[in-house]
């Protein structure tokens, strides 16, 4: 493919507010190629989520450039370039499992076959639960029907912004495994908002580091790791560098302050 | 069973005792009235009572059974309920049924076309900002002036224009009921939260698919809530537009045709009427509620 699928230059937004501006984010610079896993890391504040958001076209910057697909991010969006994952489920409880991940293609127009639904199922492992409400799956299960909705119409870019920060820490580790295997059999370039390390660290070729007021980047680190890796590569030196290092970025970020 | 995973339904249980406390305050209700019967007769049955050589048994038998009493003793309404019910034919000018259909269907119709213009109006104050504005305040507006007030005139307008019965009662009902639906439905439309309305933008999906996939289930509990208050106040209206026309037929005609002839009686079993229409409507709206909410999974 031609081009990186995201480049940002000099993207800046300030948000006005009733008494001072406040710099959400400050003259980011970033690519994303095609196939990458980029996570954004920093503390709340930082701008990781605004910096998605504007992605996704949720929000608009004040200045500087961006692309997405070589597009604006409204054209992109209009494009239905992207799939997008919130930080909670945001199912619709009236709609079945399997209407909810329809839901995309009815909105789109486009074939929602019990077939095609029941495959991207399949991808976050929950075959079988087509005609649950909701309501009867536990907060793990919820935010793995709202990954295989995102991934219903087939988007070649996956944007997650917190996926998993509301759940415990033995469910997240499960679902990053799962997570990672799925982009590896899917090829798709994946955007991460986390602030949890470890996660990041697992998960990413490529990890931002952000620092809050104003929101920036400090620090983007290659991490090369091997693509089949398991739960396990925590332990080696490799990984712990890499986290030692994000842990540095993130410190630094936080000295501007008293 | 089969191997899904089943979820164990809970026993839709009752609230235990449920009938004890509402046989006491109706037993209570019935004693206060029975007791209360008693003085404010006296006007009536004072001389009869002191005639008939006073006592206990006679305050009472004279208190509770005075065919033009102040207050009517319960049995007395029971009475004149079963006689007006079940020993006339139902199309007898005489029915309570009757009646209480005439009057029944002007409700409905004024519940339906109030209800209608409710979510119309709630939709349109949704979608379009100045509407919210310049609207709102004259539906307020509308709900300040007293029914009593406008009946009389909404009837001689439409009666000048050849609308008499049904349509001018349903009108006023429909005034009357529209307000609870609309209130009930901007909440129930602006519902939805942020993360869900995100999500149908990044789907770039147009106004009327966010409206009907999202918006308007979203806002079903809230519209089930209104239409009960609304239906309510529907019977409430279509009696009301009844007491200004001279009609004679319907709930409201027949509380007036009592109050003239002081046929207090008559009155009071109308008024039961009236009140057993209106439950068995909200029971009604209930009932659709349950089930609709049932068909969307809503968690029991």
């Amino acid at each position: 493919m031609a081009g990186p699928v995201i480049s940002a230059r000099e993207l800046s937004l300030v948000f006005q507010t009733a008494d001072a501006p406040v710099y959400a984010l400050s003259k980011v610079n970033l690519e994303v190629e095609d196939g990458d896993f980029v996570s954004f890391i920093g503390p709340s504040g930082c701008g990781k989520t605004t910096l998605l958001r504007v992605i996704a076209d949720l929000e608009q910057a004040t200045s500087g450039a961006i692309t997405v697909n070589g597009m604006t991010p409204q054209e992109a969006r209009l494009k239905r370039a992207y799939g997008y994952v919130f930080q909670a489920p945001a199912l619709y409880p009236w709609r079945t499992v399997e209407r909810n991940v329809g839901l995309p293609l009815e909105i789109m127009g486009l074939d929602h076959a019990p077939e095609r639904i029941e495959r991207n199922l399949e991808l976050v492992n929950l075959k079988g639960f087509e005609k649950k409400y909701p309501w009867q799956l536990s907060g793990g299960m919820q935010q793995r029907v709202s990954i295989a909705r995102a991934l219903a119409f087939d988007p070649k870019l996956l944007l997650m912004d917190e996926p998993f920060g509301a759940l415990d820490e033995i469910v997240r580790d499960k679902l990053n495994q799962q997570l990672l295997e799925l982009w590896d059999r899917t090829k798709k370039t994946v955007v991460f908002v986390t602030h949890s390390i470890p996660e990041a660290v697992f998960l990413s070729t490529k990890i931002v580091v952000m620092s809050p007021r104003p929101g920036r980047i400090i620090d983007v680190i290659e991490t090369n790791l091997p693509k089949n890796r398991t739960l396990d590569i925590r332990e080696t030196p490799e990984f712990l560098a890499i986290a030692h290092r994000v842990r540095e970025g993130l410190k630094a970020g936080h000295s501007y302050e008293d | 069973m089969s191997a899904a995973p089943a979820i164990a339904a809970k026993p839709a249980a009752r609230e235990p005792g449920n009938a004890f406390p509402v046989a006491v305050v109706c037993l209570a209700i019935l004693l206060v009235w029975y007791v209360a019967a008693i003085p404010m007769n006296w006007v009536v049955t004072g001389p009869k009572i002191e005639g008939a050589g006073g006592g206990l048994s006679n305050t009472l038998a004279f208190s509770w059974n005075e065919a033009r009493p102040v207050l009517p003793a319960p049995h007395q309404i029971a009475q004149e309920l079963w006689k007006s019910v079940f020993t006339v034919a139902p199309w007898s000018v005489k029915s309570l049924l009757y009646h209480g259909w005439v009057t029944l269907s002007s409700t409905l119709v004024g519940f339906i076309l109030g209800s209608l213009l409710g979510i119309a109006l709630a939709i349109a104050i949704v979608h379009v900002k100045f509407l919210a504005k310049s609207l709102m305040p004259w539906i307020i507006a509308s709900q300040t002036i007293p029914i009593l007030a406008i009946a009389p005139m909404v009837i001689v307008v439409l009666g000048s224009l050849g609308f008499t019965g049904l349509v001018p009662k349903s009108l006023i009902s429909m005034y009357l009921c529209f307000f609870p639906v609309t209130i009930g439905m901007v909440k129930g439309l602006t519902s939805p939260e942020v993360m869900q309305l995100d999500l149908m933008r990044t789907y770039n999906a147009s106004t009327s698919q966010v409206l009907w996939k999202l918006r308007f289930p979203a806002s079903v509990p809230f519209l089930f809530t209104s239409l009960k208050v609304a239906v309510a106040i529907a019977l409430t209206g279509a009696i009301v537009g009844e007491l200004p026309t001279g009609a004679i037929a319907g709930i409201g005609a027949r509380l007036l045709q009592g109050s003239y002839y002081g046929q207090t009686v008559q009155i009071w079993a109308a008024l039961f009427m009236g009140s057993f229409l209106a439950a068995a409507l909200v029971w009604l709206v209930g009932v659709a509620e349950r089930f609709t909410l049932r068909r969307m999974g809503v968690k029991p």
